[in-house]
């Protein structure tokens, strides 16, 4: 038989009209590379819309403001405080309507200013995430400018980056030292006598002879907040995990200081490791075993609502100093208002914020007495230092503070924040190395070298190079 | 006798012309396809978009603004050399061991009982075993961070009853997963029994009938008769909380936030935190090296399966 093969011939593609495998590989190949090239950000090089506009300053409106503008806020009590506000700033701007919004921030502000779409005009944001948006976020040197000399430096100093100043500075959350009056005056302590951390050294021992087996200093068993709480040290000898040009600054003596000092407390048994108000903190807070609370203003919130048992008992003073005469306070988280650069009416949001902020009427019904916080919302003190006066309290003394007068303690430990640097994008990823070594340090397996050691290049190598 | 007239045939219809043949024809063959359209757009809008999206931005350093510059396998290079990477899936595989056999074994037992005609109130029992796994997981994991509270909690407070020492259940590196474990096998067991019922009650009772005849104890039936009969139903269960427990997301975040020491840092977890930290070339990158391990795991079964067959 010639000329006929025993396997059947492949039939000729070209013959049939029909693609080979190879082809239909080919295809699809270019097809996926095709789609890839037209899915996803732009990429330099690209000419797509993904990159945000250059960064602008915000002038604000001339004239007969009006229109409507769109304004986050976390849903709470908060909310419920600046939505309260709203009519005491219409009677300023009748022609201005807030569409005043309860958001989950932290999960829908990233998506919303990639995309773009309804962006709102200004939005209440941690001071920690600031930088990370600033992209997208007004320049608002220009308008804060007449303000500017008034505001705390370290909230000025939180939101500026590459010479701009993203964010509108709300609360100054100045770091306060709690105690249990009734407890340590049992116990013989003379608070009054604490002027330095190792004072507070000396004291946590007196109380620990007074009472065995307590921990009266508190440690923070949350890495976050363990690590906030470092930087509110840290804070107060000035410095910061990252400096101005955004380098790290954890190798210094002044973490090692502070680390030592946390290593002491742990070694010594002298603190009760747990998380910010658990039912653990909680139940070691309201038995007297815990007694010292370094801690934000916040804080204050424990006694009012968490600590039935001891209500009454606790009392707010000023940090010590990590050396005689150093500052008395260091800040602890806080907030201020930002302006995405896609909002419709930015410049409207910048005169609410402004009233809210600046104008006596404004800052009166944010932290005054309304009626959501009938004696005034006391878990902050406004960065604004004309509203943060001390002889002009906003809010009452405290029954949970045994009446003392907190406005004071706290305005007076605001002005000896020293100023601080921007807080990198980073900061929160820093985390999962600087926090949790501190972790492991409270718990005994690292020394304070060793935390500075390890942290550092991990956070160098993992969050900044890569930033 | 009448004859019925013979029916004529018909006249064949004359054949439609050639321009109406093929527009029938081109009907015929588009129908399908005008049918699973909507499904199509959906899926290249809501899957297929996203993919492709998430692909291009894992060989990107693009953090959620600016222009992202193109770093080639940078995101994955830099994951697979991470220690926090294969830290989350050396968590996940963890996980994987605690959760995946207990329970396999647990709802088949439970399956079993429940399966049985002879048992009172089967009706209650189902819906009690479904209840964990309906309740919003958020109000669970804070029932869970109270009971298992190192100070304060029910657990501890009854070991104390009988002499034993606090163990730090969430707190500790060696108690946080077998804690975390547990929380997902109560929330979940009860879906893998309603799956595994659905198998048994296909199972033909002659067998079983035969099985006794034969002199087949409870053990033996359920050893030589039901796990081989429902093996694939068992093979399904067991691919589902594989992948349930490599995505494993929200029993870490509410419980322990991914600590002590991101000891409960999943796979999903560790995602989470990338894309949470406008990190999200490196979380798209991750995202895709999750899903090969995934799929990796689920061939592995499919095969095992396969080889039992």
């Amino acid at each position: 038989m010639t000329g006929m093969s025993a396997v059947p011939a492949r039939p000729d593609s070209s013959a049939t009209g029909r693609l080979s495998r190879r082809q239909m590989n080919g295809l699809l190949v270019a097809a996926l590379a095709g789609a890839l090239a037209a899915c996803g950000p732009s990429i330099n090089g690209d000419s797509g819309s993904g990159g945000a506009a250059k960064t602008d300053l915000l002038k604000a409106p001339t004239g007969d403001p009006s229109g409507e503008i769109v304004i986050w806020d976390r849903s709470g009590d908060l909310f419920k405080v600046f939505k309260a506000a709203i009519p005491a700033f219409n009677q300023k701007y009748p022609n201005i309507k807030v569409r005043h919004e309860a958001v989950d921030i932290d999960a829908k502000l990233q998506n919303t200013l990639i995309t773009g779409t309804d962006v709102p005009d200004g939005v209440f944001l941690d001071d920690a995430k600031v930088g990370g948006f600033s992209e997208y976020l007004w320049d608002l040197k220009d308008v804060l400018k007449p303000y500017l000399p008034d505001i705390a430096p370290q909230k000025v100093a939180v939101s500026s980056l590459g010479g701009g100043i993203y964010g509108v500075p709300y609360d100054l959350d100045p770091g306060l030292l709690f105690y249990n009056e009734k407890a340590l005056k049992a116990a013989g302590v003379d608070v009054e006598a604490i002027e330095t951390y190792d004072d507070l050294l000396a004291a946590a021992r007196k109380y620990q002879e007074y009472r065995p087996g307590s921990g009266p200093i508190h440690l923070e068993q949350s890495a976050f907040l363990g690590q906030l709480q470092l930087e509110m040290f840290a804070g107060q000898l000035g410095t910061a995990l990252a400096g101005g040009d955004g380098q790290l600054q954890l190798d210094s003596p002044a973490y090692t200081k502070i680390l030592t000092w946390l290593d002491t407390v742990s070694k010594e048994k002298l603190g009760t490791r747990a998380e910010y108000l658990t039912p653990g903190d909680v139940g070691a807070l309201e038995s007297g075993d815990q007694v010292f609370y370094p801690w934000a203003i916040w804080f204050s919130y424990a006694p009012q609502q968490q600590l039935p048992k001891t209500s009454g008992d606790w009392r707010a003073m000023p940090l010590p100093a990590w050396e005689p005469g150093g500052a008395r306070s260091g800040a602890m988280g806080g907030s201020s208002f930002v302006l995405p650069k896609a909002g419709a009416n930015s410049g409207l949001a910048w005169l609410f914020y402004e009233f809210l902020m600046f104008d006596e009427a404004g800052y009166e019904a944010v932290w005054g007495p309304n009626d959501v916080y009938p004696q005034g919302l006391n878990t902050s003190i406004p960065s604004y230092r004309p509203a943060a006066n001390p002889d002009k309290p906003l809010f009452k003394p405290l029954e949970a503070l045994g009446g003392q007068d907190l406005w004071a303690t706290a305005t007076a430990a605001g002005l000896q924040i020293p100023a601080g640097a921007a807080i990198p994008a980073w900061w929160s990823g820093a985390v999962d190395y600087l926090g949790n070594d501190l972790q492991r340090m409270l718990d005994g397996d690292l020394t304070p070298a060793q935390v500075i050691d390890q942290a550092g290049p991990d956070i160098q190598k993992n969050l900044i190079d890569r930033s | 006798m009448t004859l019925a007239p013979a029916t004529r045939a018909a006249p064949a219809p004359a054949p439609p012309p050639p321009k109406a043949r093929r527009a029938a024809h081109l009907r015929r063959r588009l129908a399908p396809y005008v049918f699973v359209a909507p499904f199509i757009a959906l899926f290249a809008a809501f899957s297929i978009y996203p993919m492709l999206f998430t692909l291009r931005l894992s060989f990107t350093d693009w953090r959620g603004s600016g222009t992202a510059q193109w770093v080639g396998w940078g995101n994955y290079t830099y994951l697979l050399g991470s220690e926090a990477f294969w830290s989350s899936l050396g968590n996940s595989a963890m996980l994987w061991l605690l959760v995946v056999p207990v329970q396999m074994v647990l709802a088949l037992l439970i399956a079993v009982c429940l399966n049985n005609a002879k048992l009172r109130l089967r009706g209650v029992y189902r819906v009690s075993y479904l209840v964990p796994f309906v309740t919003p997981l958020v109000a669970v994991a804070q029932i869970w961070v109270v009971l298992f509270d190192q100070d304060y909690g029910a657990v501890n407070q009854i070991l104390s009853v009988v002499g034993l020492p606090d163990v730090g259940w969430l707190t500790t590196t060696t108690w946080a997963k077998p804690t975390l474990a547990l929380l997902f096998i109560w929330k979940t067991t009860g879906f893998i029994v309603v799956i595994l019922l659905s198998g048994l009650q296909s199972l033909d009772e002659t067998l079983y009938e035969a099985a006794e005849i034969d002199g087949a104890g409870t053990l033996r039936k359920l050893w030589s008769l039901t796990v081989p009969l429902i093996r694939r139903t068992l093979a399904f269960a067991g691919v589902m909380q594989t992948l349930a427990v490599f995505q494993m997301f929200a029993e870490p975040f509410v419980v322990t936030q991914g600590g002590p020491y991101n000891s409960t840092t999943t796979a999903g977890f560790l995602l989470y935190k990338h894309i949470n930290q406008a990190d999200l070339g490196t979380g798209a990158a991750n995202s895709f090296l999750l899903v090969v391990v995934v799929m990796l795991l689920s061939l592995l079964f499919v095969r095992l399966l396969r080889s039992e067959d």
